[in-house]
């Protein structure tokens, strides 16, 4: 076996073996690119990196610890108290779900042969999803916590040390292939920075325009909006949050579901056509259809992380054989006007 | 660059290797009229690259993709004739080659050699535009300075001839 195979080899295996760390690395990834103008900020006024860096992570500290501190006592407060009202809550759903079913029933009544009456849907749901056994949560909890130490962990290390990893690949590349690669890497490091920076853009800003909207709805805890901020099922989680506070509020019934539905609905007709645009729009140049495939892709593949991943990963396979089929085409000219 | 602002007990967060590219940017002909603050952006988009004597930075009609300023050593920029490679000039520290890759991605119209050991700034044209999207003074003074080179090269080379001559050097 060539030395060359056996070290692809030796290469695979460790992946294989450390693929336990690839959703801390990709997230500490993407909070890297999220990160980077404020460090890009930082070296055009030639600070150092590894100053500028600490700086920006001490700050985020900062900022954690004092909402920890001013915010943190009411929210355990309001989830155990939430956990200690779910299966009265999980009744009070019920009755309002009850109360929308027969209002649609009275309405519309051909949708008695497909709705079930008196589901008792939400008791259920809640009994089925109570966690089982303590460890299960203890788990959870672990992986979170791993998670929270090791992606700034990461991230700190990708923010402070790139330049450096660069520097080295590029010393190690033969002369012939380094415009062509480069740039390759170059063009998918800037599609991704962008791409990842819009996403979140997007979510900020659709996230305050739920929030806004179901404030001026007078539906209760408009701060449910804010979960838009997650790509793609934040804004169903959001809607589906919203319609249950509506059914649970007296006097707002079938109506506020549908007023909180149309809500949703103009926002993500604004997203697609006037946000969008502007914040990841530019960032991807992919076909509708390969981007819809690449999503759908995703999902199977990964579920929601597949689909958060989907786009840029198809713009970067797409760029890459756009750049190495022309250094190819190159490469074959050179030859040919050599012989 | 912010060495003159510093106390001296903060001198230890400057990062030297910045604070020295963007001085060495500004002698230029190509950024020649940038401020200081946006030479200080600019030069954090350009990489760096060790060559050996002998390697070759790009071939005449490659793809340019970028623009490259020698910050040490000696580069050869050569033509193809039927008499064989002709050296069209020697370029040393501060010079500049491959401006026309900012313009567009059209073939390299020479071949750059790496002359004696060098250290290249690179420069690709997708962090350029990225840098001009938000800083349109930089490509106002890049794009009048690249001007102005190519109407150099232009009075002093007013007729296209298959031989290069001698006088101003084409940008490559």
């Amino acid at each position: 076996m060539k030395p060359s195979w056996l070290l692809i080899a030796g290469v695979a295996a460790l992946a294989w073996l450390a693929r336990g760390l690839a959703l801390p690395v990709f997230l500490a990834m993407a909070f890297a690119y999220l990160l980077s103008p404020v460090v890009a900020w930082a070296d055009a006024r030639a600070i150092r990196r590894s100053v500028a860096v600490g700086a920006l992570f001490a700050a985020i500290i900062a900022v954690l610890l004092a909402a920890g501190v001013l915010l943190g006592p009411r929210m355990l407060t309001e989830a155990s108290a939430l956990v200690d009202r779910l299966p009265g809550l999980a009744s009070q759903i019920d009755t309002g779900l009850d109360g929308a079913v027969r209002e649609l029933f009275e309405a519309a009544p051909v949708f008695r042969r497909v709705l079930p009456e008196g589901g008792g849907w939400a008791r259920q749901f809640v009994l089925n999803r109570a966690p089982g056994d303590p460890s299960d949560l203890f788990e959870h909890a672990g992986h979170l916590f791993l998670l929270a130490i090791l992606v700034p962990f990461f991230a700190f290390f990708l923010l402070r040390d790139m330049p450096r990893i660069v520097t080295a690949a590029m010393d190690r590349l033969p002369p012939q292939h380094v415009e062509t690669s480069v740039a390759v890497w170059r063009e998918l490091n800037s599609v991704i920075g962008r791409y990842i920076r819009g996403v979140v853009l997007d979510g900020l800003v659709v996230g305050a325009l739920a929030a806004g909207g179901l404030w001026a709805l007078h539906v209760p805890y408009p701060l449910a909006g804010v979960a838009n901020v997650v790509p793609f099922v934040g804004p169903l989680l959001s809607a589906a949050a919203a319609g249950l506070v509506v059914l649970l509020t007296p006097g707002q019934g079938l109506a506020g579901v549908v007023r909180v539905a149309v809500l949703f609905l103009a926002i993500k007709v604004l997203d697609d056509t006037v946000i969008q645009p502007f914040t990841i729009g530019r960032s991807v140049h992919l076909h509708p259809a390969l981007l819809l495939g690449s999503v759908v892709v995703g999902n199977h593949a990964l579920g929601v992380l597949g689909m958060i991943v989907a786009v840029p990963v198809a713009t970067v396979l797409q760029e890459t054989v756009r750049l190495l089929l022309e250094h190819r085409r190159v490469l074959a000219r050179r030859r040919w006007k050599q012989s | 660059m912010l060495k003159r602002g510093l106390p001296r007990w903060l001198e230890w967060t400057m990062d030297r290797e910045q604070a020295r590219r963007a001085p060495f940017l500004a002698h230029s002909p190509l950024f020649a009229g940038l401020p200081r603050r946006l030479l200080g952006r600019l030069a954090t988009r350009f990489l760096e690259k060790a060559y050996s004597a002998g390697e070759v930075v790009f071939h005449e009609g490659d793809p340019g993709r970028a623009l490259f300023v020698v910050v040490e050593g000696t580069v050869e920029i050569t033509q193809a004739t039927p008499g064989g490679e002709h050296l069209v000039r020697t370029l040393g520290a501060g010079d500049a080659f491959g401006e026309l890759a900012l313009l567009d991605e059209s073939r390299r119209s020479r071949s750059a050699r790496v002359a004696a050991p060098a250290r290249l700034l690179i420069l690709y044209k997708t962090d350029f535009d990225a840098l001009i999207d938000g800083e349109a003074r930089i490509a106002v003074v890049v794009m009048r300075n690249l001007s102005r080179l190519l109407a150099a090269y232009a009075r002093s080379n007013p007729v296209v001839v298959s031989e290069p001559g001698p006088g101003v050097a084409e940008p490559t």
